[in-house]
């Protein structure tokens, strides 16, 4: 008799998002931000969000913490942290869990600080950890000398130190799941290198989940076990990052990856681009999204897109499926 | 051959503010540089680092405080050499949509500098199109907004309207700031077009290495105002001869999975120019800092053939690089 193969456990999902559908009221018509989107992110795993502007994705992190702008309507589906639809949640119960549950990280932290109250006072009120805490947070991530930093005012930090006083702020409240969006694209090179290595560093102590909203491709390339890629509203592509770097299945992925002036070799010249434009999300092409700028477009992309799986840990949302 | 842009010692000092006002900070010290016709040359640096002073002071649009620049050979000394200048040399600005008056039409928009420099202008509609096509734009945009504007195509008319003068040079402050991979690709291939066909020279003021890979014939790399290391963009990219160089290359996160960085490149932020380290002003940040780093300052001193570099160890540096491309 063969021993039963151990079972590797599930990841038990800190935060799900389920066939979540989000629209705008626009002139023209609903604006679909987000059409049947389902993403999950365990404990201790890091899940890029990647795609570009007007894809949809910084709808998609707002709505993981219930922060969609008024005029955004949930047409459909939901967000559960460990099984509470945070859409349906009364007002009062929401704001205690955000921050203290979910937090986010925002491309610019000037924006998030009160500018007439010093770096500590803010970090006081925002958490109510004691001085103490708060000081040994600030150098866990790399502050030197948090207590000068401490009585000082947001503008007297540069836009990395900034940085890091709100991933400090986010983890102070211990929460399990911390949302960056686009943490790094104000930064200058050398600190967000910084910033990544602090973000990669900050898992071995910080057992939550971490999701990372970005347009750059080499920031999700350092940080993330998985990434969904993202067009016109809808995940068109999940998979450990390995997987998208170097297999990428949808001819979107291939084309945004094949596209990186950072990948191309200078010496061919000319760099690939994605010819026309993102439809308008208001007039969505009757099929698949990307099919007026694929290369590969079948007639069949006109009809609905069925998703495939071509290994247990992946999805594409294409005609071709696993080819 | 005459450059087209000839920076010689080159100074900018700015005006500390509140008690500081009576001091001045010297933002860029003693930059010399030179683009030549049909060259494209990538300035690079951080924040702070002076590059996009150094933009303007080129405009005429910040004093400087020392040095020359010349344009194909004259001084841009007083009003005439910088009306003469500011006619043949345009200038792309980093935020295209802020760039472009919101009340204006696209097409008025892309012939305004024939207007703002009273040239003759018999079919401004025809030139409109024109303008557009070169750009890659279809002539209907001509009666549009620039709200009604992508990123992409705002970047384009700021393209069209650097071209109406048909300038020599098109001064680039991050061409490809705030716009998505597919964009940045059609604007790169766009700048590389016009310079194949029209033999445009560029400076490109950028942080970001990638394009610089992509764009640049030479890349001269400032540090706190000051010229840190200068070369032909393939062997400073192969072989960097200054630490800071090196550092910056390594700092740029790769899009591969397979070669995530284990350690830190750089650490620290680049220091403020009120407290400028003492000595070499890098090696506060230094990975290879020496004793003599941190009280002599090194000079701006030849490494090779076109190449400088400013700092004691560029030579050794520059032949540990070779000794490694040999081995391999």
């Amino acid at each position: 008799m063969t021993p039963a193969q151990p079972v590797p456990a599930q990841p038990v999902p800190a935060l799900s998002v389920e066939h979540l559908s989000v629209g705008y009221a626009a002139p023209g018509g609903t604006v679909q931000a987000l059409r049947d989107v389902s993403l999950a992110v365990a404990k201790g795993e890091v899940l890029g969000i990647m795609g570009e502007s007007g894809c949809g994705k910084s709808t998609l992190a707002a709505a993981m913490m219930n922060l969609l702008p008024a005029a955004a309507r949930v047409t459909a589906g939901a967000v559960r942290l460990n099984g509470t639809d945070l859409l349906r949640l009364p007002r009062a119960q929401m704001r205690a869990l955000r921050g203290r549950a979910v937090a986010m990280v925002f491309q610019d932290p000037m924006t998030a600080f009160n500018p007439v109250l010093t770096v500590g006072r803010q970090l006081h009120d925002f958490t109510g950890a004691a001085p103490a805490a708060i000081a040994a947070m600030l150098s866990r991530v790399g502050i030197p000398d948090p207590d000068r930093a401490l009585a000082r005012y947001p503008h007297e930090l540069s836009g990395g130190m900034r940085q890091r006083v709100a991933i400090a702020a986010a983890l102070l409240m211990q929460p399990q799941v911390l949302i960056a969006d686009e943490p790094t694209t104000a930064l200058d090179v050398t600190m967000e290198a910084q910033i990544i290595h602090l973000l990669r560093d900050l898992r071995a102590t910080f057992d939550g989940a971490i999701v990372i909203v970005t347009h750059h491709l080499g920031v999700i390339a350092e940080l993330c076990d998985r990434v969904a890629v993202m067009y016109a509203g809808e995940v068109v592509e999940v998979g450990p990052v390995d997987a998208i770097f170097h297999d990428a299945r949808h001819p979107y992925t291939r084309a945004l990856l094949a596209c990186d002036p950072a990948v191309v070799d200078p010496s061919s010249g000319r760099l690939p681009a994605i010819g026309g434009r993102i439809p308008d999300l208001a007039h969505l092409p009757p099929g698949c999204a990307f099919a007026p700028r694929c290369a590969v477009a079948l007639p069949e992309c006109q009809t609905p897109v069925p998703r495939h799986s071509p290994t247990p840990d992946r999805t594409v949302l294409c005609h071709r499926g696993a080819a | 051959m005459t450059p087209v842009l000839h920076l010689a010692n080159l100074s900018v000092d700015l005006p500390g503010s509140g008690f500081l006002s009576r001091l001045r900070l010297p933002v860029l010290c003693d930059v010399s540089l030179s683009v030549a016709r049909g060259e494209s040359v990538a300035l690079v640096g951080e924040s702070g680092s002076g590059k996009t002073t150094l933009a303007r002071a080129v405009m005429g649009l910040q004093p400087t405080s020392g040095g020359t620049i010349a344009f194909e050979g004259e001084a841009v000394g007083d009003r005439h050499g910088l009306a003469r200048l500011r006619r043949a040399a345009s200038m792309m600005f980093q935020d295209a949509t802020a760039s472009l008056s919101p009340r204006l039409t696209v097409g008025y928009l892309v012939t305004e500098p024939l207007r703002i420099h009273g040239q003759p202008l018999p079919d401004p509609d025809r030139l409109a199109r024109d303008l557009l096509a070169t750009v890659g734009l279809p002539p209907a945009m001509a009666h549009r907004y620039p709200h009604e504007l992508s990123g992409g195509q705002a970047r384009r008319v700021g393209v069209a309207r650097a071209l109406a003068l048909r300038p020599r040079l098109v001064i680039a402050d991050e061409p490809t700031a705030g716009l998505d991979v597919s964009v940045q690709a059609e604007v790169l291939n766009l700048m590389a077009d016009l310079r194949a066909d029209i033999g445009l020279a560029y400076l490109i003021i950028t942080h970001n290495l990638a394009l610089v890979r992509h764009v640049a014939d030479r890349v001269v790399v400032l540090y706190l105002g000051r010229v840190v290391e200068e070369g032909p963009t393939k062997q400073v990219f192969a072989r960097p001869a200054h630490p800071y160089t090196a550092s910056l290359i390594a700092a740029e996160p790769k899009p591969d999975p397979r070669r995530r960085r284990a350690d830190l490149a750089i650490r620290g932020e680049v220091p403020s120019i009120l407290r400028r380290p003492q000595g070499c002003e890098f090696h506060t940040r230094c990975p290879i800092v020496q004793d003599i780093c941190r009280h002599a300052a090194p000079a701006l001193t030849a490494t090779g053939p076109g190449r400088q570099a400013r700092c004691h160890f560029a030579a050794n540096q520059n032949q540990q690089g070779e000794h490694h491309a040999m081995e391999h």
